[in-house]
Parts: structure tokens; sequence; C-alpha cells
């Protein structure tokens, strides 16, 4: 059960001030862009929230980049836009740099080996069902999921798309539930972020002698060995007690997947 | 207790954790970015707004100046339609043109047609011409072949016959030889005759003349007078030694008086003047006398010259005639008394006439005009001119004097 409304809330709420800046090569007009501020949520993806600053770019790019795809770029790395954007944040931005986050718009030479093309938006709503399905998977076997009718399907990715809690939680709460002989997931779906990539593994939220299990117990399962793993999710650092299935309730993406950040 | 005590704990640390965030992420950014994106938003507007303010301005000034260039245009297409029109009318016109020297051309190429038609026909007229007188010039050749043989066969004959002729030539001046021979035989004889009858006549004369001096001797002892009124003069020359006795004609010149009366040194004509304003030529040659014609004047004195007759007249003029045609040739006025005389002057064609106005005029035929008037201070009744260059002139007056003219010089040597 998600009951902790004050914690979704402040995780909903949780937004960035991003400044897009036009690379300077690709610039065709005289006129220098201006760069473009927006304050993006932590819990969208990108292409969800970039229609505006794409349409403001195009001006001063040439008219043969005009259809190209736009990509994004921090610091020399592109942004995975599969990527919800608080992940993307936690893991690229550098804690020497200052908000607002500046990030490079790309109109060309898309870098196809490094991240996946997306023509519009369904791709991307696909994208986020599969992973949907996937955590409900791990969580309830996928039974929720598709004993769902598409209108709830439309109302979470609407809910996600417009920025709207109540519209999103009222079907969200269905995945957050639990079955009714069990009061936990039967395993926990997250992604551990480490070295460029993310791992995934099996983990029951209650270990064998039904105590709840923690993050700590996740880290220690995930990475043996390693002493001082330190997690970063939505920008802070949870501490190492909080029990898994309250960390899955509640500090899920959209997605309903944990997405943890190993620094 | 101690779990919830625990739960609160890491819940409480996440939920400060996430204030915190929430506040250093957003809330700092929150208004900055919202007031940005509004003013970014505003500007973008405001500058799309005036770029199409100012398309629509540039529209407007074009419509205007496109309606003024639209009149522009559509005067010019105008123009440029009455040009096409002028075009289109001149190039009627000479299309017109061009298929009326078209028909010209037809009709002249006809014409030209007929021409040479005509000529072929002539032209075949002309070869069956020429070969019929192709025909002739042999016919021609053959007959002048011919009439070479003739020639030839003529020569022959012509040279026979002058072979004959030379030996004939001959025998003739044989002939006139022996002839002249006894002419000039003749002629001696006859000469001795003759130089015997001219002794014969000599003698004759001889005696005559002898005879005649003794009887002019005796004559001279005797003097006769002759009658005035009907006197044959004797013109004749000198050589003729008889002074005339015998009255050969007489009759009657005139109705009147005769005033003058003179011998023509050419023909046997003597011409005689009359009071009945008359001259009359008369023919003595045939022993008769006849009238050869009268002419109008008052004769006071004639004179003949070669053909012409000078007649003095009382009516103060001078008139001349040829005797042949009797025609008159020239009349002279001047005078202003009678004419009393009149003479031709040694060189033709000048007369000098002698006047009862006490003046002489020296005329010229030619310009029928008065030369020369030489005041005699008498009344001339006479005049004579001496020498045939015509330089002295002698006229008698009433003054009992005789005056001496010069016609070269105006002088008066008087006596």
């Amino acid at each position: 059960m998600a009951n902790d409304r004050e914690i979704l809330r402040e995780i909903w709420e949780g937004k960035l001030p991003v400044s897009f800046r036009l690379d300077s090569d690709e610039v065709a007009d005289f006129r220098e862009p201006d760069p473009f501020y927006l304050m993006v949520p932590r819990l969208s993806y990108f292409p969800l929230v970039t229609d505006k600053v794409k349409k403001h770019f195009l001006k001063y790019v040439t008219n043969d980049k005009q259809d190209q795809e736009m990509w994004l770029e921090y610091n020399g790395q592109p942004l995975k836009w599969h990527y919800p954007i608080g992940v993307l944040y936690d893991l690229m931005f550098s804690t020497e740099d200052l908000l607002p986050w500046s990030l490079t718009v790309h109109f060309d030479k898309f870098p196809e080996s490094e991240v996946y093309k997306f023509s519009n938006k369904e791709m991307i709503e696909a994208y986020f069902m599969a992973c949907l399905k996937e955590a409900d998977v791990l969580k309830h076997r996928g039974q929720i999921v598709s004993s769902m009718q598409k209108k709830d399907h439309n109302q979470l990715w609407m809910g996600l798309q417009n920025d709207k809690f109540d519209q999103f939680w009222s079907v969200n709460r269905k995945l957050m539930d639990c079955p009714a002989e069990f009061d936990h997931f039967k395993y926990i779906p997250f992604r551990c972020y480490v070295d460029d990539g993310y791992r995934q593994k099996l983990i029951k939220p209650v270990a064998e002698d039904g105590r709840k299990k923690t993050l700590r117990d996740l880290l220690n399962e995930m990475f043996p060995g390693r002493n001082s793993v330190r997690v970063k999710t939505h920008g802070m650092f949870p501490p190492l007690e909080t029990p898994l299935q309250w960390l899955s309730e509640h500090l899920s993406y959209p997605d309903n997947f944990l997405h943890l950040c190993v620094i | 207790m101690t779990a919830t005590v625990v739960c609160t704990n890491w819940r409480d640390n996440i939920l400060t954790q996430l204030q915190e965030r929430n506040r250093k992420e957003s809330l700092l950014f929150q208004d900055l970015i919202s007031q940005h994106t509004k003013a970014f938003e505003n500007a973008t507007r405001l500058y799309s707004e005036n770029l199409q303010l100012s398309i629509q301005n540039e529209k407007l000034k074009t419509e205007v100046r496109s309606d003024l260039r639209t009149q522009e245009r559509i005067q010019q297409i105008e123009q440029k339609l009455l040009a096409n029109a002028e075009e289109l009318t001149e190039l009627h016109r000479r299309k017109g043109e061009n298929s009326q020297q078209i028909i010209d051309l037809n009709t002249l190429v006809q014409e030209k047609d007929k021409i040479i038609a005509t000529k072929d026909v002539t032209l075949a007229e002309n070869t069956a011409k020429i070969v019929s007188l192709q025909a002739e010039v042999s016919m021609l050749d053959q007959s002048n072949r011919e009439l070479k043989y003739l020639n030839d066969t003529l020569r022959d004959e012509h040279q026979a016959l002058q072979l004959a002729f030379s030996s004939l030539e001959e025998k003739l001046r044989k002939m006139q030889d022996e002839n002249r021979q006894l002419v000039e035989r003749l002629i001696k004889y006859k000469a001795k005759d003759a130089d015997r009858m001219n002794e014969e006549n000599d003698n004759f004369l001889k005696n005559r003349y002898k005879k005649m001096q003794k009887e002019i001797e005796e004559a001279c002892r005797d003097t006769r007078g002759t009658s005035p009124e009907e006197l044959v003069e004797g013109v004749g020359p000198l050589y003729q030694f008889t002074v005339p006795t015998r009255l050969t004609l007489k009759f009657d010149a005139h109705e009147g008086e005769v005033s003058a009366v003179k011998w023509s040194s050419v023909d046997r004509l003597l011409a005689t003047g009359g009071a009945d304003r008359k001259l009359k030529l008369w023919d003595v040659s045939k022993g008769t006398c006849e009238s050869k014609g009268s002419l109008e004047l008052w004769p006071s004195t004639l004179t003949l010259r070669g053909s012409l007759v000078l007649g003095a007249s009382n009516d103060y003029a001078t008139r001349v005639w040829t005797i042949a045609d009797q025609r008159l040739r020239h009349t002279l006025t001047g005078h202003s008394g009678k004419v009393m005389a009149a003479k031709f002057l040694g060189e033709a064609p000048k007369v000098v006439t002698g006047s009862h106005d006490r003046t002489l005029k020296i005329w010229d035929l030619r310009s029928r005009a008065c030369i020369e008037t030489k005041f005699a201070g008498s009344s001339c009744n006479d005049l004579v001119t001496v020498d045939s260059a015509g330089s002295i002139i002698i006229s008698g007056h009433f003054d009992k004097s005789i005056r001496f003219w010069d016609s070269r010089r105006n002088r008066v040597p008087t006596i």
C-alpha cells in the first residue's frame, strides 16, 4: 500500500532546472540562439518535455537538418532518453557544476551506437508500458497489469505526460497493491546503475525468516564484498535501513522500478 | 515501537532529504524559470508579431507600388497593343501590295512569254529565209562562176581586138601626118593670097584718104548750122571721124518737151526724159525705136552708166533705175531745190548731184544717203565728173562761174 502521500507527493513534485543550449557548430542563423530554460519533472522522460525546445532550436538550424532527430548531450556524453530524467541527473551531474543543468542540443550526427533512435511519442509510451509490465511481472507475476484495461494504461500514460498526480496514482495504486495473501511483492523491481549500464537481480523483499529486507541487504546481495556502497536515488541518499517493500512502493519511478545510482 | 520509531527515523530522513532536495533544486529556480519562460515567450511572440507586421508593411508597400506598377503595366500593355495593331495593319497593307506586285509580275511574265513566242516564230521564219538565201547564194555562186568564165572569154576577145585597134591606130596616125602636111601647104598658099589682097586694100584706102582730105579742106571753107530740135547726137567714139550729117531716125519721144537725151554705152539704148514726167528707153538697134518703158519723173538730166539710169528730177529728188527690169532702185532725196544735174561719180556707187538750192550733194548708193554736201553759193546748172577716180568735180553755175571741187578735200577752188 502506498499510503504515505506526503512522500509520494514530494517525490512527484521533484523538478530540475535545465538550460538547453544549441550546439554552436550547428547554428545556421546569424543570430545566436538564446538558451532555453525549463523546469523538467524528475519522473518524466526527456522526449516528453523537449517539444518546445525542439521547436525553438529548429529555427536556428539549417534546412537539411530539420528532419533529423534531436539528441541531448552533457559533458560530451549523449543522454539516453529512455532513462528517466532524475536518473540521468543523478548519474551524470557532476557535483562541481552549478544548477541549472545545462544540456547541449544536437541535431546532427545522431550517435546511433549509443542511443536508441526514437521517432515519436508512441515509442516512448511503448517502452514505458514495457517497463511497467516487466515490473508487474516481477511484483505480481503480471496479473494486475494484464487485468487492467486499455483505458487504465492510457490514464497512466496521460497522467505521467501531463504531470497529473491524482490521475496517475489512481491507477498506479492498483499496481502498488499487494494481492490478498501477500503483503509484499514477489520480487522487487529495481535497477542498479553502475559502470555505464544497469544491473537487475531477483531479490525478494522478505527474507526467508520473514524479516523485511532493507536496502542494506539489497546492496549486500548486489555487490557482495563491497562495504561502502552509496546509493543515490531521487537526488538523495536513502538510509540503508529503509525496508525494500516500502522503498519499492514509495520511491519507485512511474515505471514502477527503483532506479538506484551507485556512487 | 522501535520499529515504528525506526520506521519514522528513516522515513523522516528520507522526507527531510527530499524536502531539502526540492528546496535546493526546484524552489530556487521555479519562479525564475517560469518568469524566464514567460519573458521568452513574450519575446518570441513579439518578435514574430514584429516580423509579421513588417511583412504586412512590405506587402502593403508593394501593393501600393504594384498598383502604380500595374497601372504603368496597363499603360505599357496598351501601348504595346497599339503598336501591335499598327504593325498588323502595316503588314496587311504590305501583303496587299505584295500580292498586287505578284499579279503585275505575272502579267509581265505572260507578256514576255508571248514576246518569246513571236520571237520564236520570227526565228523560225529567219532560219527558213536563211536556208532559201543559202540556196540563192549557191545559185549566185554558180552564175558568178559562169560569168567569170564569160568574162575570161570576153577578155581574150578584147585583147585580140586591142591588137587589131593598135594596128589601125598606126594607120590613122600616118594618115593624119599626111593630112597635116597637106593643110600646111594649103595655108601657105592662102597666106600668099591674103598678102596680095592686103596690099590691094592699102592702096585703095590711101587713095580714099587723099580724096577726103581734099573734101575737108573744101568743107572748112563752108560752115553750116544744125537743127536743135531733133538732133541725134553722135556719141560714137572719136575714131569715127565723121560728123553726122544724115538724119537716121526721127520719132516723137514724149508728149511734151524732151529735156534730156542720152545714149547707153552698153546696148543700143537711148534714154530720153521729157516734160511729161516720163523717162523712156528706146531700142534703136533694129532701126526702129521702141518704147522700152516709161519711168516717172520730171527729168532734167539723165545719165546712163552700166545697167543703171540716173535721173535728176525737178521734184527735188534723184532717181536710179536698172535698165534691165526698169525698176526704181534708189531715190535720193535731200535737196531743197530742183536737181539740175546728176552724174555718177568715178567709183561706184557714188553719185553727185547739183541742185537749184545752190548745193552739191555726194550720195552713196549703197547706203542711199548723202555723204557730203558742198555749198556752191549759186544754183548749179550742170555737173561734170572729170576723171575716173571721181576726185574732181566741175560744176557750172548760174553766177557765170565754174567751180572745181575736190571730192577728197573740202575745199573749193573757184574760177
